[in-house]
């Protein structure tokens, strides 16, 4: 069997022109993608809200994703308790956002409440489900529960906490957290949650510091992978590989972006993992180009880099097909997590092995007419 | 077959049933694997916790201790500050003022901490009281207000702002965080997550292995506060305990030490405890104790020299309050050997410019006395300080009696914490529970479904397309499989889903190196090549190609090892082994494979699709 018949010439240069303008575009179009609508950070990176539920009846967790998902409730973490049958921790990255008007309304009726007990202290939680506050005298809570529920915030209890002297107070707020077992409770009927064990924000799994770390230790791998390349073949390749890798990194961030998946640690991996293939695939066009140049002296390196791509025709097709295939079976099988990486190594893939054709074949033909042929003629 | 070949194919037998052998034990369940094979091939792959679970730890930060810590250094920098003020010091001395210059200062002006967040400052003439006005406090202590002034005006309250406290509790948890997430970084325990909640740190480990666990509680909850205390040797403050007010249990020593050039040496009284409780007894009876307000007495164990373990022992250190020199400055560390006894692990420190610069005062300010090394609140140990110490190089022996392989365990624990850092406020444990795998238990089955069918789809397209090359290449893919399982088994790597993603990178570049090299030998076949120089063409041309291709991306995952942190880390592992494996079986496993079916069968004609 054979997809490409011997002796194939296809004259992949001629049209690099609007292609890579294609390209220019839509790297454009992924960097600004970040900047707007901006990247959709997950749990992971953002935090959200954690809820431990015991649940009324029998259920499994792949059930609780599911009902969960279908109140629209996007990559909830559904996490079995082993040691009590039904018991879930539950983390979903929805929080109940209040907004500044709404906070500065709330301050001010809670002033208003206390007469002349002094607010040294108030602050919203960052998931919106709580709120703390130190007074210069000892408050009644029903007084202040009454003052927040009056600005149009839902107050479960408010009690007093820490030193007697110290006047603090926390109030819990109605948030997504009730939202979720009041859904859950409907849809689930007798098997529903129970009021929750506790429901807080909870902080990001990974912060910036991961984020941080992994675009350092790319630029890193980048900056060695430049070295290589100039020293293992030459200095007119070493740039186009890295503007190939780079190309294939920002189309994967930028359509992940565009479609707005959410952004978790999940995503790192996958787009660590394009940036493997990435080169490796682009090493592999790099090196029969290379090797035509010592056997085709007389053609010119846009006619060698037709010819080179031609003849590997055959193998980008099978290599990416089955890499393809294979990534598919994951779409096809996984659930949501595994869905969303085998979504990323999909874009990955395909702007992967177009990326090592036409963006770093090309550039090494721009560098070697800019830069080195003077010499030649 | 010439014995070169006999060679290689011992080379794979040998590979494949040494990665069999180093899997059995993991496939017990489906094949039993006798007893030895079990023993001398202990390692496994732990399953992280996406995909199997493991123990969520929850801890909640006293955050109270750390606004109580703030308070102290407030109050010691106002004290130093004032004495600028006042003109005891001047302007920018506040810092290396010296015992004697303080406790002039001492004279005119107390400070005092009143309760959690106050500080209460009296000034002996209310004259000076007015020296420290609100403009004053202002500029230098933005962190306090004035809450309450006494009527002769020489009182003054100051309490931690509302505001300030709030930041501090915030900081105090997130710092926690920083530097729980970095000591399980240095303990190399990938995919470990750490998450901040309120006032408590959540932490979930992966596996089930209840030692593992109890050392990473150790290590967790370890406070790790390093400060470094001169020993007020000459003071007299024990001596003045009537020997008939002691409890029972607790009984006063002395010793003969250096206490300072000028003091020369001295016969320093201490209280000691010895048996069972003798910690407890001596610590009790301490907390009743009222030393001035700048010094204080801590416990230390006492080293019986007979070393008759079972019997503890501890004592009391009479210490300057403040340290001189405390963790916080410490930039490395490391385990290293006392050099008077090559069996005994100390710790180095290497201290960061601030805190060699504060060394050195230290040891310069009090040569001859002896200066307590405190972590945690014990002393570790106190030797004399021979000379003014520069370099910002200082080490700690351990101190308790123990055999050399715990005082090994204890000197490496204690690298860990150093370098992660103290944390800001102790920690208690809240709450633990296991946990089932957090991709949840239906995600898990059906990814490894899909990862299943994936590679059986490649496995029957390779069949089809390149016919006998594609039975080679399906062999070596599975070979790939077999043998990176193998050594991710004998290194005991966490398996997560990144690293699966790691894996199927490689699975993917596995195929790509048999396909490059079956297309090139149909390449040479197409020239008319005969199959065996077809085949020994086909790899001379495609060896460079795999061999940069895969080199290349080697160098990416050892940068991603080099730099990432937690999940990055264990997505390069996988992805470093797995490159060497695909090499293995792409490049040379493969070879001998079809360098049989050319030269040992003979064959006229290579069917290679």
């Amino acid at each position: 069997m054979e997809f490409v018949k011997p002796g194939t010439y296809v004259d992949f240069m001629r049209h690099r022109r609007p292609v890579i303008l294609v390209s220019l575009l839509l790297v454009g179009a992924s960097i600004g993608s970040v900047f707007y609508p901006g990247p959709k950070y997950g749990i992971d990176f953002a935090g959200g809200t954690e809820l431990q539920l015991q649940f009324g009846g029998d259920i499994t967790g792949g059930e609780i994703r599911q009902a969960l998902e279908g109140l629209g409730y996007e990559r909830p973490d559904v996490v079995a308790v082993e040691d009590t049958p039904n018991e879930f921790i539950v983390r979903v990255q929805e929080v109940s956002a209040i907004d500044d008007a709404r906070k500065a309304q709330a301050e001010e009726a809670v002033r208003a409440a206390l007469g002349d007990v002094e607010i040294r202290q108030m602050e919203f939680s960052p998931g919106g489900d709580k709120v703390t506050f130190t007074f210069s005298a000892a408050a009644d809570p029903e007084a202040l529960g009454g003052a927040l529920e009056g600005a149009g915030l839902g107050v479960r209890s408010v009690s007093q906490f820490g030193k007697a002297e110290d006047n603090r107070y926390e109030a819990f707020l109605i948030g997504v957290a009730d939202e979720i077992v009041q859904k859950l409770d409907e849809q689930l009927g007798e098997r529903g949650p129970d009021a929750p064990r506790r429901a807080e924000w909870v902080g990001p799994k990974a912060g910036a510091q991961l984020r941080d770390a992994a675009i350092k230790a790319m630029l890193y791998a980048i900056a060695f992978i430049m070295v290589y390349v100039a020293f293992r073949f030459d200095l007119r390749f070493a740039p186009g590989g890295v503007l190939a890798l780079l190309h294939d990194a920002i189309l994967t961030v930028g359509v992940y972006v565009l479609v707005q998946k959410e952004v978790n640690l999940t995503t790192v991996a996958a787009l660590l993992t394009i940036v493997g293939y990435s080169i490796n695939d682009t090493i592999v066009v790099f090196d029969r180009i290379r090797e035509n140049m010592g056997r085709l002296r007389d053609k010119s390196l846009t006619e060698l880099i037709n010819i080179s791509t031609s003849q590997m025709l055959s193998r980008t097709i099978v290599t990416s097909g089955t890499t393809l295939l294979s990534v598919s079976a994951f779409f096809i099988w996984g659930t949501a997590v595994i869905q969303d990486i085998a979504f990323a190594l999909f874009i990955g893939i395909l702007v992967g092995t177009y990326s090592s054709i036409y963006i770093a074949a090309p550039t090494t033909e721009w560098m070697d007419r800019r830069f080195f042929s003077k010499n030649k003629r | 077959m010439d014995r070169g070949w006999y060679l290689r194919f011992t080379v794979v037998a040998v590979a494949v049933v040494l990665a069999w052998l180093a899997l059995w034990p993991s496939l017990d369940t489906w094949v039993p694997a006798p007893d030895w094979v079990k023993t001398t091939f202990a390692g496994r792959i732990s399953p992280g916790l996406d995909i199997k679970g493991g123990l969520r730890l929850m801890y909640e930060v006293e955050v109270e201790r750390a606004i109580e810590d703030r308070r102290d250094r407030l109050a010691e920098q106002l004290l130093r500050r004032l004495g600028e003020r006042l003109g005891i010091l001047e302007e920018g001395e506040g810092d290396t003022a010296s015992d004697s210059q303080l406790r002039e200062i001492r004279e005119k002006v107390r400070v005092h901490s009143v309760g959690e967040q106050r500080i209460r400052v009296t000034f002996m003439q209310a004259s000076d009281a007015a020296k420290m006005d609100r403009d004053w406090l202002e500029e230098w202590f933005s962190d306090v207000r004035i809450t309450e002034v006494s009527g002769d005006e020489k009182t003054v309250n100051l309490t931690i702002r509302e505001d300030r406290l709030q930041d501090l509790r915030d900081t105090a948890v997130e710092q926690a965080v920083k530097t729980i997430s970095n000591r399980i970084d240095e303990l190399q325990i990938r995919e470990t997550t750490v998450i901040g909640r309120d006032e408590d740190i959540i932490v979930e480990i992966p596996g089930a292995d209840d030692a593992m666990f109890d050392y990473i509680r150790g290590i967790i909850t370890r406070t790790a506060s390093l400060d470094f205390k001169v020993v007020d040797d000459a003071a007299d403050f024990v001596a003045n305990i009537p020997t008939s007010e002691l409890p029972e249990g607790v009984t006063k020593d002395s010793e003969t030490v250096s206490a300072g050039e000028s003091v020369g040496q001295v016969v320093s009284e201490y209280l000691v405890a010895r048996g069972e409780n003798a910690r407890q007894v001596l610590t009790d009876y301490v907390a009743t104790l009222e030393p001035p307000e700048d010094r204080e007495l801590l416990l230390g164990s006492i080293q019986d020299d007979e070393g008759e373990g079972g019997d503890e022992a501890w004592r009391t250190y009479f210490l300057h309050r403040i340290a001189g020199v405390t963790g916080a400055n410490v930039s490395d560390a490391f385990v290293g050997f006392d050099p008077q006894d090559q069996q005994k692990p100390i710790v180095m420190l290497q201290f960061d410019s601030d805190g060699a610069a504060a060394f050195e005062r230290l040891t310069g300010q009090h040569v001859k006395e002896r200066m307590a090394i405190v972590l945690d609140d014990r002393v570790e140990s106190a030797p004399v300080i021979n000379e003014r110490i520069g370099g910002g190089r200082a080490q700690i022996t351990l101190g308790s009696y123990q055999g050399y392989d715990q005082l090994l365990d204890e000197a490496n624990e204690l690298v860990i914490v150093l370098k992660a850092g103290a944390l800001p406020a102790p920690i208690s444990p809240a709450n633990e529970q296991l946990i089932g795998p957090t991709l949840g238990r239906d995600s898990v089955e059906k990814g490894a479904e899909g990862a299943l069918v994936g590679i059986l789809l490649v496995l029957v397209f390779m069949l089809f397309y390149y016919q006998v090359a594609g039975v080679v290449a399906d062999v070596m893919v599975i070979f790939n499989v077999l043998f990176l399982f193998a050594i991710l088994g004998a290194v005991e790597a966490t398996l997560t889903l990144p690293g699966v993603a790691g894996i199927a990178l490689t699975v993917g570049m596995a195929v790509d190196a048999n396909v490059l090299i079956t297309e090139r030998i149909r390449e040479e076949l197409r020239l008319g090549k005969s199959p065996r120089s077809a085949v020994d063409q086909g790899f001379r041309r495609a060896f460079w190609s795999i061999f940069d291709a895969q080199l290349t991306t080697f160098i990416a995952g050892v940068v991603l090892f080099q730099y990432g942190t937690g999940p990055i880390k264990g997505f390069a592992v996988t992805l470093m082994i797995g490159i060497a494996t695909s090499l293995f079986t792409g490049v040379f496993c493969s070879k001998v494979f079809l360098d049989w079916i050319v030269r040992g069968l003979r064959v006229d004609r290579l069917r290679v699709g």
